[in-house]
């Protein structure tokens, strides 16, 4: 008697087991199509002309044809390479000595010029805007890639800075020792050993920092001010105001905006998820 | 001290000397060429236009869009890190918004919501074709438009964070847990949430600060701060005094009340993490 009554007991939990996985497979159906569906719109209608896109069927390269001729979309992706890849070298090069320097070689004041850099994480760009577009005009900076590459370098810097400083914190202190007791000195130290075990950490910052910078619209939009000279992200943003009602190619140049940051994303995204998550974790 | 210099010649020429000629020029008028000193007034001058209220009216508005931003990926956390099979895939695909520029998203957005948009032919799909939202139209609705579009873009960001906090927690606790006879809900209440509270203080700040300095894009992209200043936040204001009116005067001014506000909220998140160690 006791023993069917737990047998029974059994299959309803089972059942109320598969009927909570099939729950959740739904919510979680459902979750993937709202966040796949912006990706589906504009693969679908960026291959589609504008009549096709009223009557919803049909594919054609049209919109692709018309995108080429509003935007120097080749031009615009070159531009966003060169900038994206420029900053990442700028914040890879100052993160990893200054957090070198924090974290290892600890001069008088480091502290101070550590809560300094920290500090500095406060500061967005929008409070800065006027006097940094009137200082980068003044040196003749406005509308060359290298004025918009040194902001983004800037930018980025204090948070990669402290990422650095907590990874070579963890570095034990033992290994420098021994190298500096083989006679290397600090900067073969830095060279040599500190490098190379950052490279995961360094790889962090490069994959976030890609991101950031290719996805930017406000500091391309305000220092970089020709067509040839913006990236695509910022010639996308500006199309020409008669273009904006033509959203077969609107969606033709968010997909060919988005998809450099997406396949970045795809590869890297173990980084990425490392580079968000190494800040909390200590 | 070489070491650091590469560092801080960027920053410092970069972020905080811009950051001293912000506060100082936030007390002249200024049009990128000729400063006048004016004084503590023009606080008393912006503080005073009626479109600036609406603007902090707006920004206020925006956090009531954290906690939103925060329950959803935290409930679907839960579903997914129980480790279903096929729980990383879900956790790619939900994570792949933040790949996307706002640029891109806004685009849609703007397709999703707009007049005989998106939005508009679902609800005709499932009967309320009645309902007719017109939502970027409207001052109220089109900043809640935004709203939602800001949700659905953070999602996955705050979903890798709690996914990635739920992982540090120690598997023994939930065995112990279900020895105990608690069942799922009660652990997630008893110890999952409580041992994830740095994590959820740490969305909290990093989704406010977002929506306090991030959107440009997605605002410039779906309504330019329209209709009226309906959308105009602290941060598009700024830009809008700045680059359209040529007021840099007031830009600093406008500039030194976002600075403040961000770094309150981050000297906040400094002293929550302080207290716990």
């Amino acid at each position: 008697m006791s023993t069917s009554a737990t047998a029974e007991r059994l299959r309803q939990m089972s059942w109320r087991h598969v009927g909570s996985r099939v729950a959740t497979y739904l919510v979680l159906a459902l979750i993937t199509m709202v966040m796949l569906y912006p990706f589906y719109y504009m693969s679908f209608n960026g291959f589609r002309s504008l009549d096709q896109y009223y009557a919803g069927h049909g594919f054609s390269l049209t919109s692709w044809r018309n995108l080429f001729k509003t935007l120097p979309v080749a031009r615009q992706l070159l531009n966003s390479t060169i900038i994206t890849l420029s900053a990442i070298a700028l914040i890879l090069v100052a993160s990893t000595t200054a957090g070198y320097a924090f974290a290892v070689l600890r001069y008088r004041f480091s502290r101070l010029v550590f809560l300094v850099v920290i500090a500095a994480m406060m500061v967005p760009i929008q409070s800065i805007i006027a006097p940094e577009f009137v200082n980068l005009a003044n040196i003749g900076f406005i509308n060359h890639r290298y004025g918009a590459i040194l902001v983004y370098a800037a930018l980025g810097a204090p948070f990669a800075t402290f990422l650095m400083t907590v990874y070579f914190r963890r570095i034990p202190e033992d290994v420098i020792e021994a190298a500096l007791i083989d006679g290397v000195g600090y900067g073969g130290v830095f060279l040599k050993i500190m490098l190379p075990l950052a490279l995961p950490a360094m790889f962090a910052i490069a994959v976030l920092q890609f991101i950031q910078v290719w996805d930017d619209l406000l500091v391309g939009l305000l220092f970089l001010q020709s067509p040839d000279v913006r990236p695509i992200t910022v010639g996308l943003a500006t199309i020409p105001s008669q273009h904006l009602l033509d959203v077969p190619q609107l969606m033709a140049g968010s997909v060919i905006s988005a998809l450099p940051a997406i396949v970045v994303y795809l590869i890297f995204q173990r980084s990425l998820i490392s580079g968000l998550t190494m800040g909390i974790s200590k | 001290m070489l070491f650091t210099l590469p560092s801080l010649a960027l920053i410092g020429s970069l972020l905080l000397l811009p950051i001293g000629q912000t506060v100082y020029h936030s007390f002249t008028t200024w049009d990128g060429i000729t400063t006048r000193w004016v004084g503590a007034s023009t606080y008393s001058h912006l503080f005073n236009r009626p479109e600036f209220t609406q603007v902090l009216e707006n920004n206020a508005l925006l956090v009531l869009a954290i906690p939103v931003a925060i329950l959803f990926p935290l409930s679907v956390a839960f579903l997914i890190n129980s480790k279903i099979p096929g729980w990383r895939f879900f956790r790619s695909v939900f994570f792949l918004p933040t790949a996307v520029s706002w640029v891109v998203i806004g685009f849609i957005a703007v397709r999703f919501f707009a007049d005989d948009g998106i939005l508009q032919h679902l609800l005709r799909g499932v009967g309320l074709g009645s309902l007719h939202p017109n939502m970027l139209s409207h001052e109220r609705t089109a900043l809640v438009a935004v709203m939602i579009t800001f949700v659905w873009s953070m999602f996955g960001t705050n979903l890798i964070i709690f996914l990635a906090g739920m992982s540090t927690i120690d598997q023994e606790l939930y065995d112990a847990a279900k020895v105990d006879g608690a069942g799922s809900f009660t652990v997630m209440l008893k110890i999952t949430i409580p041992l994830l509270r740095r994590f959820i203080q740490f969305t909290f700040i990093v989704t406010l600060i977002t929506a306090f300095t991030a959107l440009f894009s997605l605002i410039f992209v779906m309504t330019r701060g329209g209709p009226g200043y309906g959308t105009t936040t602290l941060e598009f204001f700024i830009y809008e005094q700045g680059f359209s009116t040529g007021d840099f005067g007031l830009a600093s001014t406008a500039g030194v009340i976002l600075f403040i506000a961000v770094a309150a909220v981050s000297l906040l998140q400094v002293r929550l993490l302080r207290t716990e160690d």
